[in-house]
């Protein structure tokens, strides 16, 4: 079981051509952040490559490549190197903008394409369950957060209310 | 070591900024514990259904955020 095969794994297949683009999100890319806490999967999120006028966008490339390096399916998730790696496509205006603003950080020798911190705070907001609050809890506390660029993201993905509604929840002493 | 509330929070936020501040190399070494630990705890499995792989609920990434109240 070894997360850092994952990233190597995924570097090599897009620079196989078999995807344009990927950036790690889910409790994985916050790791990068903040403390790690304990996970069992792994969340890829991939753009493909698209011609104009082709047809939608299929993950079976994906699938196929990995299954010739001796990956299997497991119900959604492909397994490497001992993980289970769910691969998603950008499903909105937020993701697109996290993978287009996504950084490098280096693990070892190895480069990794991970969503910034502000952009995985945002998402958490936006998905909004409790352990999705209490990531964001982690950021916020953590300090890591570039606060102008947070309440950015968080204006232009419509997420004001979800905000105050959160900063009501948990950052006041009254309810 | 104290009952002084405070001073364990405190102590808390400590030791999480200073797992935080770890090369990213160890933390995600950390994972690979962590989720080798959960799979060794967790309890056997009656059904047959996928053997090896013990799932979270996939997260419910959004695609549009102004009809989806939170």
């Amino acid at each position: 079981m070894n997360i850092a095969q994952v990233i190597t794994t995924i570097n090599q297949m897009q620079a196989d051509g078999v995807i344009e683009g990927y950036a790690i999100g889910g409790v994985v890319g916050a790791t990068f952040h903040l403390e790690p806490v304990s996970t069992l999967d792994v969340d890829i999120f991939v753009a493909f490559r698209h011609e104009p006028g082709s047809l939608p966008v299929s993950p079976q490339p994906i699938f196929t490549y990995l299954a010739a390096r001796a990956c299997h399916m497991e119900g959604e998730y492909v397994m490497i190197a001992g993980w289970p790696v769910q691969f998603l496509q950008l499903t909105g205006p937020l993701v697109e903008e996290a993978l287009a603003d996504a950084i490098t950080v280096p693990v070892g020798e190895t480069p990794a394409r991970v969503f910034t911190a502000e952009h995985l705070a945002a998402i958490a907001l936006q998905v909004g369950r409790a352990k999705d609050k209490a990531r964001l809890l982690q950021f916020i506390e953590s300090g890591v957060l570039d606060s102008d660029r947070f309440q950015a993201i968080v204006a232009r993905h419509h997420l004001v209310e979800a905000w105050q509604r959160f900063a009501r929840q948990f950052l006041n002493d009254t309810p | 070591m104290t009952f002084d509330l405070q001073q364990i929070l405190a102590s808390k936020r400590a030791f999480r900024h200073a797992l935080a501040a770890r090369d990213i190399v160890e933390k995600l070494a950390l994972l690979d514990e962590l989720r080798a630990r959960t799979l060794t705890l967790r309890p056997a499995q009656k059904s047959g259904r996928d053997s090896q792989t013990l799932r979270e609920e996939p997260t419910p990434y959004r695609v549009d955020t102004k009809s989806n109240p939170s």
